[in-house]
């Protein structure tokens, strides 16, 4: 009876130890990490896009790219952690919070990955960063932009893009510039022939911040609203809307709207044959290679408030193989969202490398002292440091910075960086010069 | 009182195997969080229980009134913006907020239903939707609503029974207490007298009218009720979630998810709602997490329309339906 | 004055469209009392053929339209007869679920095949063509959506009420029990009603390409404005559908002037008070 009991005993305790040893194991073979993005739905085209970004990266940090001048092209895995492999496991938030919440447990959880990314949509960036900060892991964000996720002081998010306040900033240090002559390819322009601001932004959490923070920007810098509204997301028509703002004597436009909506509204304004001296599209819709795609010759001219461009090549050697790449996988090439994803797997490498492990504390002290050098990334940015650029903002990168492009040549042309002006790859095409 | 009490707790003009089931069903959903360990199950559980307490709330108008509803995000909504705004500008305690929350969508209802009821069938149906969409656009314009920036809960470390914070398990529980408590209420209102004059108006409005039942007025009090027990789920997801807007909360998809929920499980039955959403919401949650991740895009839906096309050509009674014809014969 | 002139043509135009893709649902309303939530899915369905003879065949988008019509009628009556006519014998519930299923299918079967990418139109006789008319400059395309549009509300309009095909249909929805007895093959007539609402829709969708995006998730936006529209203007009434489609287009085009982020606000409440004074509809019988 006694023997059995103890039989018994042993066989357990052999069990246990069989079962347990695998996470005892010191060295993981393979980091899983979470992926929220837009993968149906209205917003699919960009989680395509987003992905394969992320993909790529993950892909040159697993493998070798001798060619690649990036540390992570020559890493074959994590070194420090013996050289494990990053596993990115996807997730569909459908656009929707609650969905992005409940994937979020399940990726935490069910999936047990070590940290978060995503999810693009900053209200479902909102509700599922909530699920990373309740269970105590990291959630670093590469492409949300709305100000308000870095200012509600959560221990566990970090944000690697620069968001809509740095671009609204942007913007008008870019008008002054062309003011004092900066831009390369025209001469000092009047202010006056730029400073009266028509606004039209989507009504939704992103249109609105975007809208106040042009509000406050041109306040400070001395320029006119003369027209502002908002208008229904995905709208039948804008003929109304885009007569108002030929109406108000702008001579500059300013959109913030998704892929839909500013097709329709650049349509509308060639089609009631608006003419201002400058269009100015905040990032999403003007950005998406579908753009371009769709209105050919008719975007012309427009500037858009991006974060990348293929052309950045002349000017930073490292995104031309990238860039290819990434065509290569995707058919297209990188856009501002998708090398975000890129560069925010790349900080996920970083501090993972750093940590040395992949317990959580381990990778917020990685991630809070991070200082990832220019040269290791594609965009123009002075590196990765996380920080509190602006009043309120924390764990926010605060040496990131936007680009404004230029579209030029299309059909079949390009999206030419003319801000900063010392990133410009092409002359500035000043006015406006319409739909031809 | 004990009359009452045994109205509200007693099923026993129901069938024997269908007590059994009620009983099985609180045992595995009250140790649900000890059987399953899966978070994600047990967030697909939690979305189960929201669900059918939603349609729960919209059987009332929809299954045992007749009248199809295609508004009841709107009533959602109005309980979760009530306890969202009352929490974060006034720090008032969670069960304070939810009658607030009651209050405004019974309010609005009432406010609303007396037009509506001179339409009937499809016209009605359209004229939710139509109200609908109409609040969650002035929810998005409404600046101190949080306009479309929605409204942020903040999070608190500890479990928290003042505001409702607290770990998924507790949640599953509010959820189930919640649910239970509606279907207690279900279970009372369907041998009221009140239930029966809103079955007799459905049946046959002319012939109950002709019995001298207050045909618009039954329906203004069911529209109002279920106005009410829509907004007190609105006011579990502002917890649940900790961040609302109006696309979260007062979507055209909500409303229309929850009367599907009724239709698939069967409409007018007190089983229906939960039926429905045990049918709809893990396979949705399911196939969406598992086909997700292989780039096909809209394969899920397909699927899922497919299944309400079958449902609706060939089981208009829904699940609930099957199962009645299935025991009768056997 | 002329601004007001503006907004006005705009509305008009724009209102056109609107009447235009509400007109198959008011008519397949009226033969059977059925509200279709898949008929913007047909609407997207010409859509895409349009998008798809001028893109891939070295056509004019303008011919692709007898194709949406065709299309959309074989869409419209296999639709019936697969679905609707078991729907039809149902409660309402199931009636107005089984076409919210079509509308779901349709939608992600077009979007499993093309993706979800938005195109639009790339050439064409009438795309990016505007004519000015002086005091405004119009999209051409729009220009004949509304010619179109009047031109399928007036033949539709005299084929209910003036030929024998018409007669029968109205018997059908009068009374289909009665019409049975008169001779009347209903099932015939309901899948024709099916195919005609399906297949002007189709023609709009064809149109509405020259000058809208495509993309699969489309027909929902156009698909509440013409319930909206067809409630306003009365269920069933065409003539209806056609003065409220202008109304909307109307209360659009201000609306997007004066205050653009409660536009559809203003047409719900348009309607909504429309139909606390006048249950019916402005039409309805």
């Amino acid at each position: 009876m006694r023997g059995k009991r103890l039989m018994v005993w042993l066989v357990s305790v052999a069990v246990a130890v069989v079962i347990a040893s695998p996470a005892m194991a010191a060295e993981p073979k393979e980091i899983k990490l979470g992926y929220i993005l837009p993968l149906s739905g209205p917003l699919a085209p960009t989680g395509k896009a987003l992905r394969e970004g992320a993909e790529l990266a993950a892909d040159i940090i697993n493998n070798k790219y001798p060619g690649l001048k990036l540390s992570i092209a020559q890493w074959e895995g994590i070194p420090n952690l013996g050289g494990a492999k990053i596993k990115l496991i996807f997730a569909d938030h459908r656009g929707d919070p609650g969905w992005g919440a409940d994937q979020a447990k399940r990726l935490i959880r069910d999936e047990k990955v070590i940290g978060l990314a995503g999810c693009y949509n900053s209200s479902v960036t909102k509700t599922a960063s909530v699920e990373a900060e309740r269970a105590g892991i990291p959630f670093v964000n590469g492409d949300s932009t709305s100000p308000a996720l870095t200012k509600r002081g959560f221990k566990w998010f970090w944000r690697v893009t620069p968001h809509e306040t740095w671009f609204t900033a942007d913007l008008f240090n870019f008008l002054d510039g062309l003011t004092k002559g900066k831009a390369p390819g025209v001469k000092a322009i009047p202010k006056e022939q730029i400073d009266k601001l028509a606004v039209a932004v989507e009504n939704t959490e992103w249109g609105a911040a975007a809208l106040a923070a042009i509000q406050e920007f041109a306040a400070k810098h001395e320029y006119k609203i003369v027209e502002w509204f908002k208008y229904p997301h995905t709208a039948a028509d804008l003929s109304s809307e885009a007569r108002r703002m030929m109406a108000s004597g702008a001579n500059s436009y300013l959109f913030a709207s998704y892929l839909a909506d500013s097709i329709l509204f650049i349509k509308t304004l060639k089609e009631l044959g608006a003419t201002p001296r400058l269009i100015w599209g905040q990032d999403a819709g003007f950005v998406e290679p579908d753009f371009p795609k769709t209105l050919g010759a008719a975007v012309n001219g427009i500037l858009t408030r991006d974060l990348f461009s293929p052309e950045l090549g002349k000017v930073k050697p490292v995104t031309i193989p990238l860039n290819e790449l990434y065509k290569k996988r995707a058919g297209y090439d990188f856009h501002g969202s998708s090398a975000r994803n890129f560069v925010g797997v790349q900080v996920w490498a970083h501090a993972l490398n750093e940590a040395k492990s992949t317990d959580p504390a381990a990778i917020r002290k990685a991630l809070n002292e991070m200082n990832l050098p220019a040269d290791e990334l594609l965009m123009p940015w002075k590196g990765v440091r996380f920080g509190s650029p602006f009043p309120g903002d924390t764990q926010q990168n605060e040496i990131g910075s936007g680009v404004i492009n230029q579209l030029q040549g299309f059909p079949g042309g390009k999206s030419q960086v003319v801000y900063p002006f010392e990133f410009a790859t092409a002359d500035f095409v000043h006015p406006f010069p319409g739909w031809k | 009182m004990s009359q009452l009490l045994n109205d509200i707790f007693s099923f026993g003009d129901r069938p024997f195997s269908e007590r059994i089931v009620l009983i099985v069903f609180s045992v595995v959903a009250l140790t649900f969080p000890w059987l399953v360990e899966s978070a994600y199950a047990r967030a697909v559980m939690i979305k189960f229980l929201l669900i059918a307490l939603f349609g729960l709330g919209w059987n009332l108008i929809g299954g045992y009134g007749g009248q199809v509803d295609l508004g009841q995000a709107k009533n959602v909504g109005f309980g979760a913006y009530a306890t969202a705004l009352m929490i974060l500008h006034w720090h008032t305690p969670f069960w304070l907020t939810v009658p607030v929350g009651i209050f405004f969508a019974t309010l609005e209802s009432f406010a609303v239903a007396y037009p509506m009821f001179r339409l009937r069938g499809h016209y009605f149906a359209i004229a939710t939707l139509c109200v609908a969409l109409a609040w969650k656009e002035l929810f998005i314009f409404w600046d101190w609503t949080g306009g479309a920036r929605g409204v942020e809960i903040p999070i608190r470390p500890t479990p928290d029974f003042t505001f409702m914070e607290f770990g998924e398990v507790g949640y599953h529980y509010f959820i189930f207490g919640l649910f239970m408590a509606q279907f207690l209420f279900m279970n009372w209102f369907r041998k009221s007298k009140l239930g029966y004059q809103l079955q007799a108006l459905r049946d046959n409005e002319d012939a109950a009218a002709s019995l001298g039942i207050n045909v618009t007025g039954t329906k203004v009090i069911a529209y109002c009720i279920t106005a009410g027990l829509g907004a007190m789920g609105g006011s579990f997801m502002t917890v649940y979630y900790l961040y609302i807007d109006p696309d979260l909360v007062m979507p055209l998809d909500l409303s229309i998810l929850i009367a599907m929920t009724v239709m698939v499980g069967g409409a007018g039955s007190i089983w229906g709602p939960m039926i429905g959403a045990a049918a709809l919401i893990p396979l949705d949650m399911y196939l969406g997490a598992w086909l997700a991740g292989g780039g096909h895009y809209g394969i899920d839906f397909m699927i899922y329309g497919l299944i309400i096309m079958i449902i609706a050509a060939y089981e208009p009674k829904g699940i609930w339906g099957v199962i009645e014809r299935v025991t009768k014969r056997g | 004055m002329e601004l007001a002139t503006q907004l006005v043509t705009y509305g008009v135009l724009m209102g056109c469209v609107f009447a235009f893709v509400a007109l198959g649902l008011s008519l397949i309303f009226g033969v059977m009392n059925i509200v279709n939530f898949a008929h913007g899915e047909f609407m997207m369905v010409g859509m895409y053929v349009a998008f798809l003879i001028s893109s891939y065949l070295p056509l004019d988008p303008l011919v692709s339209l007898p194709f949406a019509a065709f299309l959309g009628f074989f869409l419209g009556v296999v639709s019936y007869r697969l679905l609707i006519t078991h729907i039809l014998r149902g409660p309402m519930v199931a009636q107005l679920f089984g076409t919210f299923g079509l509308m779901l299918f349709l939608r992600y079967l077009v979007m499993f095949i093309f993706g979800p990418d938005v195109r639009t139109l790339s050439h064409g006789v009438l795309v990016g063509k505007t004519i000015s008319l002086g005091w405004v400059s119009l999209d051409a395309s729009k220009m004949v959506a509304a010619g179109l549009c009047v031109l399928f509300f007036v033949l539709v309009y005299w084929m209910i009420s003036r030929t024998k095909l018409g007669r029968a249909l109205r018997a059908t929805s009068l009374d289909a029990e009665a019409a049975r007895y008169m001779g009347i093959d209903t099932e015939k007539m309901n899948a024709l009603a099916w195919g005609i609402g399906a297949a002007t829709v189709g023609v709009a969708g064809g149109l509405l390409a020259h000058f809208y995006y495509v993309t699969p998730t489309v027909g929902m936006l156009f698909i509440l404005i013409a319930f909206a529209t067809v409630a306003l203007g009365g269920f069933g009434s065409i003539p209806g559908a056609f003065v409220a489609g202008i109304i909307i287009g109307l209360i659009q085009a201000l609306g997007g002037h004066y205050l653009s982020e409660l536009k559809f606000t203003f047409i719900y409440i348009a309607y909504f008070l429309t139909v606390v004074l006048k249950p019916r509809g402005l039409f309805g019988w």
